[in-house]
């Protein structure tokens, strides 16, 4: 064990290791010290941030006989995912007071989530990207659950572990077979067999669709995403919050690693799958998010909708040149939607008075009166989920439509033109809503809340209007993937 | 033909009967205990794959916790319930389906897969269990999965209690 | 090689050289032999079995200041055949709403599970069935079927009290495994292996592991009593509250099994604690380890020895609650487990390759300072709970 070891995964340990003092200071807190524990939480993941970066101009490093790597890619998405944890607190101090849910367990497994989120950006092994993947789920499937006596959250909580179980089911087993062909769980092992020919294709080729299904259910891509709506609208709307970018993101982090540096060879065969899939997640997502009237459903079917949008970056996976560009597209995107998706949960959050009661989007009517600020953040959030400008989501979608285009998918960038028109339809309801209607919204002022919206609403607009040094580093940190 | 593989034989044949047995019968305690003899059945292969400490573990683990378990679990659940209600819903044909599908694929599978009689059996080594033991804490192989397993656990362990807790 | 210092090997030999005289094939002769060992071995416990009987009765009507049986045979030495012939002839029940196939196979599993165990002691040097190198790890696996038949008993008998003494049997058993576990891997750890040859042989090398490890000759003790379900952790069978747990439903020779399980079991434990702990097949003397006889003969006066102290534990302890019996197996047992471990293993790591008596005394130091140092906790932990007590709480009378 060498100190490169450790340095590879030192963000992770050190999260880790806070994650589990955190569980023993909550012992020692007298029960009025409770809120403590939020600013802990927020001090331990601003902490590893600061690891992170101080790390990120560092070079390619594999660690421990080459189960994780430290390289661009994962220290993007640790920096993503440290914000997703630091915006995940910030939305859950005050609602679980609110919610009577403020526990000491709340923010280590919220800790231990983003942890294996992390471990996921980082893995280059078949066997860490599960246990990873486990251990950013277990959490989550506990936080669902969180509300104990609202009978919604236990149903969710039930609910988002049977079926993530399944999925976890479908991982092994492609995991299994992957390493019957190809005689190794090593990404870059299995890379090397299927070069040298001596893995045996059919059965690399039913592991790969095995762990495109569990993924699958882990982006929640149609039609893997039956899930999302009860979860998202059972559990308390803190880790609704969380989960939406954190589990995505980690989803995609994982499809990224895995068919992106593992599969190459395959891509012919997957790419019109993966085609098809993204086609299917944003006409379904789309359509039926039209019809929702319950915001928190809304938000779920617009993150399946989302889902189907990243998915376009495997589609061109063909063409050497578009392939660099799509993947980094689909980071810009993930950084879009995670800012634009905590965003509008904050304001839900915001608005969410009664918890016993679901919001409606009726619900909005008058709150750009009420609010001006307020209003004004959601309409940037919205915009971006649209794609229309100012906004990063323009920008995202422009990079991943010209990856597509580039790798000759055209009507696969149709399809997601069009159902971004759709998808304006219900996005831009509720800015009519706010802005058009008469209502008395009723708001809960938050300090911490209130900063989180309007800094996801800053940065979404503000680097839209300069987004290249951040697509640069996107780009750079695809740049060794392949 | 020897006495080993009679018993692959006899042991395939457990586990195949057990498995269906584990499906079809209608009381749930049944399906366990069947479930628990198809476990058994392939500690039996681990064996005549000279993999005795998987065949150990196999044994501790599914049987003597998973399944107990799962037995408890049925045991608490009312017992008339469980025979009466149909084995089967409205989606069966889909099932049969996708099963169908699947058995083609897995045979398609394994026809390009070259088994072979002629092929030497890979050597066992003497010192397998110590190797496992070393591999499980070496740097180089598997000390991070098995430490990132210890944290799942933990995680794994305060949820549970958490939501087994007596709130109030 | 003779006879007398290699026996299964001559019987082995001699068996075969007939039974292939006679036009058998080789591998079908090494099965029938292989198979007739096996009823020899089984039959061998089971006679043991019939005398355990005996002891057992003998031993718990000195204990409560009897004499015991006395009538039949010489010492009642006898009494077990009247035991056996009443079981036999008494009306065997299947109770109406019993699940039949479950509510037999039952007895046998739990019978099986002892016998299983046997396929593992090293009797003497050359005398065992076999030597597996995971041969701790077996006896946990053995144990697991012996849960597994407890419980279907109690399920199968369609009986409330069956249910809950299967419960409790089954919680107990599960929580009481891990510091089993954990207690065997200290000899593994002295060892070098989970053989239970090979840490016989390592005994006969150097020190009894009880001088290495005293504390975790207890641990393992302890919990093996709990394994077993024997007092004070028998209340799986609780006359008082549920009339006799899990084989309530059982007559004849079904609960025959039963019993004859549990005795078998509580002896085969003793042979355990005797074979990782104090040396096996070895004794002060020479040719414990030279002449089977001798060593079979130390191993089965050990276990004897150990299923002495057992029936010691049983009749001189009242029985726990369920809930201080599994705070003392979370809160007390495990947490030692594991500290002992990490002491044994650090230790052992530190002075292993000093002389034999150094090493040795170093680790009996250390287990003694963990004991003294847990009971000293345990001690200023009463003293505030008896504080606490002794405070007069204002609103508490009645």
């Amino acid at each position: 064990m060498t100190i490169t070891d450790f340095s590879v995964i030192l963000p992770v340990t050190l999260l880790t290791a806070w994650a589990s003092i955190l569980l023993l200071a909550e012992l020692f807190l007298p029960r009025a010290q409770r809120p403590f524990l939020a600013l802990l939480a927020a001090l331990g993941l601003a902490l590893t941030l600061g690891i992170s970066l101080a790390q990120s101009a560092q070079e390619f490093a594999p660690g421990f006989g080459g189960m994780v790597v430290r390289d661009g890619f994962s220290n993007f998405l640790n920096v993503l995912f440290l914000l997703t944890g630091l915006f995940g607190v910030a939305l859950s101090y005050r609602y679980n007071q609110r919610a009577q849910i403020e526990r000491g367990e709340y923010y280590p497994l919220l800790l231990f989530s983003v942890a294996g989120m992390m471990l996921m950006g980082q893995a280059a092994d078949l066997i860490v990207v599960f246990l990873a993947l486990e251990l950013l789920s277990f959490p989550l499937y506990i936080l669902s659950a969180f509300a104990y006596p609202r009978p919604q959250s236990e149903e969710a909580g039930l609910k988002y572990f049977l079926l993530g179980a399944f999925a976890s089911g479908f991982v092994v087993y492609g995991i299994a077979l992957t390493f019957g062909a190809s005689g190794s769980t090593d990404l870059a092992r299995i890379v090397a067999s299927v070069a040298a020919g001596s893995a045996n294709l059919p059965l690399l080729t039913a592991g790969a669709g095995l762990l495109l299904v569990g993924f699958g259910f882990k982006v929640a891509a149609v039609p893997f995403h039956m899930w999302t709506p009860d979860v998202y609208q059972g559990a308390p709307t803190s880790v609704t919050a969380f989960m939406a970018a954190g589990a995505k993101t980690a989803g995609f982090a994982a499809l990224l690693r895995v068919f992106g540096a593992a599969f190459p060879a395959l891509a012919a065969d997957l790419s019109p799958l993966m085609a098809i899939l993204a086609a299917v997640t944003m006409l379904f997502g789309n359509l039926i998010a039209v019809a929702q009237t319950d915001m928190k459903r809304m938000l779920a079917y617009s993150s399946i909708a989302q889902a189907g949008y990243l998915l376009m970056a495997f589609a061109p996976f063909e063409i050497e040149a578009a392939r660099t560009m799509a993947v980094a597209g689909a980071l810009f995107y993930l950084l879009a939607y995670t800012l634009a998706s905590f965003g509008s949960w904050g304001v839900v959050i915001a608005l969410e008075k009664d918890l016993d009661r679901h919001l409606s989007i009726g619900d909005f009517a008058g709150l750009a009166r009420r609010s001006p600020w307020l209003a004004a953040a959601m309409t940037v959030f919205m915009l971006s989920l649209t794609g229309l400008p100012p906004t990063l989501g323009l920008v995202g979608k422009i990079y991943l439509f010209r990856a597509v285009i580039e790798g000759g998918m055209v009507w696969l960038a149709v399809i997601g033109a069009l159902t971004s028109v759709v998808s304006a339809f219900y996005y831009l309801r509720i800015v009519v809503n706010m802005f058009m209607r008469e209502g008395e919204p009723a708001v809960e002022r938050e300090w911490w809340l209130e900063f989180a919206i309007g800094a996801a609403a800053v940065v979404t607009v503000v680097v839209s209007l300069w987004p290249f040094p951040l697509f640069e580093w996107a780009e750079w940190a695809v740049m060794k993937l392949f | 033909m020897d006495a080993s593989q009679i018993i692959f034989f006899l042991s395939a044949a457990l586990i195949l009967v057990s498995a269906l047995f584990v499906v079809t019968a209608r009381n749930l305690v049944h399906a366990a205990l069947w479930l628990i003899a198809t476990l058994f059945g392939v500690a039996v292969l681990y064996v005549l794959l000279e993999a005795g400490f998987l065949a150990v573990v196999q044994v501790v683990v599914y049987i003597g916790a998973i399944a107990i378990l799962f037995i408890f679990a049925v045991m608490l659940t009312r017992r008339d319930l469980l025979s009466q209600s149909s084995q089967t819903n409205a989606n069966w044909p889909v099932a049969l389906g996708v099963s169908a599908l699947s058995l083609a694929a897995i045979a398609f599978i394994a026809r390009g897969f070259g088994f072979s009689l002629d092929r030497p059996l890979a050597p066992v080594p003497t010192d397998s269990l110590e190797r496992l033991g070393q591999a499980l804490v070496s740097p180089q192989q598997f000390v991070l999965p098995f430490e990132v397993a210890s944290v799942l656990l933990v995680a794994a362990l305060v949820g549970a209690v958490y939501v087994a807790m007596n709130k109030k | 090689m003779n006879f007398w210092t290699d026996p299964i090997k001559v019987i082995y030999d001699w068996l075969m050289i007939t039974l292939t005289g006679w036009g058998m094939s080789g591998w079908l002769a090494d099965v029938l032999i292989n198979l007739l060992g096996i009823i020899v071995l089984i039959t061998a416990a089971m006679v043991l079995d019939i005398l355990l009987v005996w002891v057992e009765r003998k031993v718990v009507a000195r204990f409560q200041d009897r004499l015991g049986p006395n009538r039949v045979g010489p010492f009642g030495l006898f009494q077990p055949f009247p035991d056996i012939i009443k079981l036999i002839i008494k009306e065997d029940i299947t109770p109406a709403g019993a699940d039949k196939v479950v509510f037999n196979l039952a007895p046998i599993l739990s019978l099986a599970s002892v016998i299983f165990l046997w396929a593992v002691i090293p009797l003497a040097a050359n005398v065992y069935g076999v030597d597996l190198n995971v041969a701790l790890l077996y006896l946990v696996a053995a144990g697991a079927i012996g849960t597994l038949s407890i419980i279907m008993a109690g399920w199968a008998s369609n009986n409330k009290y069956a249910l809950l003494g299967a419960y409790r049997m089954v919680a107990v058993m599960i929580s009481y495994e891990i510091p089993m576990i954990v207690a065997l891997l200290i000899p593994t750890l002295l060892a070098g292996t989970m053989s239970m040859k090979g840490i016989t042989l390592a005994q006969q090398d150097g020190l009894w592991f009880v001088v290495l490890s005293p504390l975790g000759m207890l641990l393992f003790l302890v919990a093996a009593i709990a394994e077993l379900g024997r007092a004070p952790f028998d209340l799986s069978e609780g006359e008082s509250e549920i009339v006799s747990g899990f084989h309530i439903e059982y007559s004849g020779m079904k609960f025959g099994l039963f019993y004859a399980g549990e005795l078998l079991h509580a002896f085969t434990f003793g042979a355990f604690v005797g074979i990782l702990f104090f040396g096996g097949w070895n004794w002060p003397l020479p040719w414990g380890d030279k002449y089977p006889l001798i060593g079979i003969f130390n191993v089965l006066a050990k276990g004897m020895f150990f299923y002495w102290v057992i029936m010691w534990v049983k009749y001189t302890v009242p029985r726990l609650r369920i809930d201080h019996m599994l705070a003392f197996n979370w809160k007390f047992l495990t947490p030692l487990a594991f500290a002992l471990l990490i002491v044994t293993a650090v230790v052992h790591a530190i002075f292993k390759d000093l002389p034999l008596w150094a090493y040795g005394l170093a680790m009996f130091l250390s287990n003694i300072l963990l004991g003294w140092a847990v009971l000293e906790i345990l001690r200023s932990n009463a003293r505030q709970e008896r504080a606490a007590e002794e405070t007069p709480a204002p609103a508490a009378q009645h």
